[in-house]
């Protein structure tokens, strides 16, 4: 078994939900396996962790924004495409965006493939999550968790392959499950349904 | 009204009577932090308080833009991805259906012609995928039609110069 690398790309990593399904595909790597958050402040240092370890994989997990890569992570890769690494793990990704469809990140998928063709980097699994804001509040976590093992193991065992996970319930329900997961995150704010549908933009 | 947004100076361009002009490159704008105050806290407001926060209301009034950005691994490069991820106080927190797929209902964001000019070292690979990348677009942004030039560093002021003559009538 190799040694793998999980970088999170979110801006919100300590408090994503890229971090919550990290924890899951650690899981599967025991002491093998490293997790960091990549920050505006930490390149070098994760440059120089990837250079010293010998990773025989590198694991992106992030965010959809705006229907391509945040942005955080694409000054991350621009760095890591100038850095000069020998032994160049494979690069897997685990990809999770709020609407339901896995196609929409699709995009993203091949932003990610081109970087590593680009620079060098063999290309492994992928893990392609739609309704990936919404899950972890229902009891559907347990199906996704259970894809993000057969995704941790893919790369554990070097047998690549893509995964796909969405809500598994029609685009209707999962447009009411939305309103209702919104509603009830701007209720804790203090915030009702109705102040949260303005159509106001900076207050005109 | 009419917005150009861009990463690089390009002088024949000019904010004038309907037309905004913004180099994103020299501006202060930091990255979206993933909140989502600005559906949950402050409804259609952005809690960081730096110039996205003026760029932003122009998105969505202008019914016609120009976005002109360097190409990175086929996608928008840091400072007009950095300004679409600031955008999102335009949206609501609800999603409707259009196309068949799940989208964000938009606040007062009016239909849009848009004009994308991606400059660089671009392999035909990269265009396919910022082609794509712009179709994806055009749902969340509210474009109504949409054109997608390229351009290299070498001719990016000359191409960019004929499309926005024929832009700003
Ligand atoms: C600025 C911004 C842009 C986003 N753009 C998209 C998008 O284009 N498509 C999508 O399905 N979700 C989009 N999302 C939703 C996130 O992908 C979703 O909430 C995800 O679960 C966040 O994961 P994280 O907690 O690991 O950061 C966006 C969220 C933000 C804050």
């Amino acid at each position: 078994m190799g040694k793998v690398i999980i970088l999170n790309g979110s801006p919100r990593a300590p408090k994503s939900n890229s971090k919550m399904y990290s924890e899951i595909f650690v899981k599967k790597f025991k002491d093998n396996c490293d997790y960091f958050n990549i920050n505006n402040r930490n390149h070098e240092q994760l440059i120089k962790t990837i250079k010293d370890n010998n990773y025989s994989d590198l694991v992106f997990a992030f965010p959809l924004y705006a229907d391509a890569v945040p942005v955080g992570l694409l000054k991350f890769l621009k760095e890591l495409e100038k850095a000069n690494i020998e032994n160049r793990p494979t690069i897997s990704i685990m990809i999770n965006c709020g609407f339901y469809e896995p196609k929409q990140n699709d995009i993203a998928i091949r932003i990610m493939k081109v970087f590593a063709k680009k620079t060098g980097y063999k290309y492994g699994s992928t893990l392609k999550i739609a309704s990936g804001e919404g899950t972890p509040s229902t009891f559907f976590k347990y199906f996704l968790f259970r894809k993000i093992k057969k995704f941790a193991i893919s790369i554990r065992n070097k047998k690549y392959q893509d995964f796909v996970y969405t809500m598994p319930i029609s685009r209707k329900l999962f447009l009411k499950a939305s309103t209702i997961y919104w509603t009830r995150y701007g209720k804790r704010n203090g915030i009702s349904k109705k102040e949260m549908s303005t159509m106001l933009i900076e207050d005109k | 009204m009419k917005l150009v947004l861009c990463d690089k100076e390009f002088d024949f361009i000019k904010s004038e009577k309907d037309i905004n002009y913004f180099n994103l490159s020299a501006m202060k704008i930091s990255n979206c932090v993933g909140c989502f105050g600005c559906w949950t806290k402050t409804p259609g407001k952005c809690v960081i308080r730096d110039e996205a926060v003026k760029i932003y209301p122009l998105i969505a009034q202008s019914e016609k833009v120009l976005y002109i950005s360097h190409i990175v691994y086929g996608s928008y490069d840091v400072a007009l991805k950095t300004m679409f991820e600031r955008a999102i106080p335009i949206q609501q927190a609800f999603i409707r259906i259009l196309d068949n797929e799940t989208h964000h209902v938009q606040r007062n964001v009016i239909e849009k012609d848009a004009t994308i000019i991606g400059y660089g070292n671009i392999s035909d690979e990269e265009k396919e995928i910022f082609k794509e990348l712009v179709s994806r677009n055009a749902k969340n942004m509210n474009f109504k039609k949409y054109n997608v030039i390229f351009a290299t560093i070498e001719n990016v002021d000359e191409i960019v110069k004929k499309e926005f003559e024929k832009w700003e009538k």
